[in-house]
């Protein structure tokens, strides 16, 4: 497993699209400590890399495909209600090539 | 008589007598979340409630819900109406549609009056992290203890008497946890049970909508109107919906119900233990056959650590969309990227923050079999070995909480029994998406605490009569603070 340290939890926050000031890094740090000391419980607990990862509560299995018909959930302009730069129905971004 | 303090069974009965209107009911209800002081509400629909009650359609007349005033916790999707699940990153967000939820109640007659606070993104188990800062619980006046969360605003303005029911929703114990810490029912069914469409997804795996009432019966009656597959929602099940208030007063002589030894044990308050072992004598009375079983300590131990790693990793996704730019509080910056990283930057409180980097790191392709995969590994045995008290048993029985409501500044020891187990197992009915119900036995220094009862899949009719039961024995229902009981 990664090493946790300041840069590794600062680059993991630059791919979130945030930034973590030091003093949330060294309280995230303390954090962490608790969660890799818990997580080594679960380590403890024979068998547990023998079976499947569950990914949901149960199983469930549908024998049916929806009827395939066309709709229209939401209007252009409903879409862009929430936007806050829009111009000709279309949301406005800062230039990317000048 | 403040009317919002009765059950939504004895508000229906003088609703349908006449000796109550809903206008009347809307009003008092609206004037109360005014006077609110325990930062419940997100926003108050003023108009929008008076308006709906002037055009509610007397058709629906025998509806439980026919008029009566309402609560949704701000992470559900309104139509028109400001919802930010108590983030600044959402500050202004107006939803275009309506979460099911609040349709299949606006269609039931119900009036919302009001959105509530929540732990930010529903994020958080203690109602101090929303936007608005903390929620308070109704039943201590000196706001020193906590009510809990995620769905604070929900519990808050039930057990304060603003509404007689509330949704909330419950992704490690968001509904179960509040409810026993503020005097409430609070029902988490079956995950599937009730569609999740347009509620704001934290762990889509764990997430489930729940709700508080005032009675078990009320519960039932709500799981009538909430119940059904949703086209809109792919994981709402296709299990066919019975009536749950049917057979809710039935003998549940000859029923089978477990109490996990290494639960218990782990709790230290002896109010609580004497409390529950009392109630465990009135399921006894009831014709009910309790055993004492026992669940592997590791595992239990495993539940909380579990969670974590699953909750933050699915979090990370799911609000990867929260960028400013469709929707939400936009911050300018010089390039789209920086538009992005200063709205998030500002939307997002400290906590959130690390919730998305831990679950960020768990999921690195060098930390994944560690952590995500290990977690996703370890829930299948934490729900295999529940599963297996279930072939023998028809409910589990156990303490809610290792107290009543705890005070704000209780600082907790991460790897106790107590932390670890009693004060985070709940989050086993998520892991399984098992139907689980908290529902108030007692009292200590004057604050209510709670014990829960969870069931198999789909198992609520059974759930509930249990339940009922033991809530007609302890007579602890309809509880709202500041009314003597």
């Amino acid at each position: 497993m990664k090493e946790v340290n300041e840069s590794v939890l600062q680059e993991a926050a630059n791919k979130l699209m945030f930034s973590l000031k030091d003093d949330e890094v060294q309280r995230l740090l303390i954090e962490f400590k608790h969660i890799i000391k818990q997580m080594e419980l679960i380590g403890e607990i024979e068998n547990v890399d023998k079976v499947e990862p569950m990914t949901f509560p149960f199983d469930v299995t549908n024998s049916f495909l929806r009827e395939d018909k066309t709709s229209e959930p939401l209007k252009r302009e409903d879409a862009l209600k929430n936007a806050k730069d829009v111009v000709d129905g279309q949301i406005r971004l800062p230039k990317v090539v000048g | 008589m403040n009317y919002l303090s009765l059950s939504l069974v004895e508000l229906h009965n003088l609703i349908v007598s006449g000796k109550v209107t809903p206008e009347q009911l809307v009003k008092d209800s609206l004037e109360l979340a005014r006077k609110d002081n325990n930062n419940a509400f997100e926003y108050i629909c003023e108009k929008e409630a008076i308006e709906e009650v002037k055009n509610l359609d007397p058709k629906l007349k025998d509806s439980i819900f026919y008029g009566i005033p309402i609560v949704i916790k701000d992470n559900f999707s309104t139509k028109d109406i400001p919802t930010t699940g108590s983030s600044n990153i959402l500050k202004g967000y107006i939803p275009l549609f309506s979460s099911e939820v609040a349709l299949r109640l606006k269609k039931a007659g119900a009036i919302l009056i009001g959105k509530t606070t929540l732990d930010e993104l529903a994020m958080g188990g203690s109602g101090t992290t929303g936007h608005l800062g903390t929620t308070f619980n109704p039943w201590d006046p000196t706001h020193q203890h906590l009510i809990g969360g995620s769905s604070c605003g929900s519990a808050a303005a039930i057990s304060g008497g603003i509404v007689p029911f509330a949704v909330g929703s419950d992704t490690g114990d968001s509904v179960r946890k509040p409810a026993n810490n503020a005097g409430l029912v609070g029902f988490k069914p079956t995950w599937g049970r009730i569609s999740r469409y347009g509620l704001f997804p934290f762990a889509t795996s764990l997430d489930h909508v729940a709700y508080f009432n005032r009675t078990v019966e009320d519960a039932a009656l709500t799981l009538n109107v909430l119940a059904g597959r949703d086209e809109k929602d792919a994981s709402s099940s296709l299990v066919p919906v019975v009536d749950f208030v049917k057979n809710i007063n039935d003998s549940i002589k000859g029923k089978k119900i477990a109490v996990i030894k290494e639960i218990v044990d782990s709790i230290n308050n002896k109010t609580i233990i004497d409390a529950f072992n009392k109630s465990i004598n009135m399921l006894r009375d009831n014709g009910a056959i309790v055993d004492e079983v026992s669940v592997d300590i590791k595992l239990l131990k495993a539940i909380y650590p579990t969670y974590i790693i699953i909750s933050c990793a699915e979090a990370t996704s799911n609000n990867a969309n929260l960028d400013g730019i469709k929707f939400g509080n936009r911050i300018e910056g010089d390039s789209f990227e920086q538009v992005m990283i200063n709205t998030r930057n500002n939307g997002f409180s400290e906590l959130i923050k690390r919730r998305f980097v831990i679950g960020s790191f768990s999921l690195l392709s060098e930390n994944a079999n560690e952590l995500f995969i290990r977690a996703q590994k370890c829930r299948r045995l934490i729900v295999d070995a529940f599963n297996k008290v279930f072939e023998n048993y028809d409910a589990i029985y156990c303490p809610a909480s290792p107290s009543a409501a705890p005070l704000m500044d209780s600082v907790s020891d991460t790897l106790s029994n107590e932390y670890l187990i009693a004060d985070n197992y709940l989050a086993y009915g998520n892991m399984g998406g098992f139907p689980s119900i908290t529902l108030p036995i007692g009292f200590e220094n004057g604050l209510p605490f709670g014990a829960n009862l969870t069931a198999k899949p789909f198992d609520e009719s059974n759930l509930l009569k249990i339940a009922n039961s033991l809530e007609k024995a302890t007579g602890l229902s309809s509880l709202v603070a500041g009314k003597e009981k």
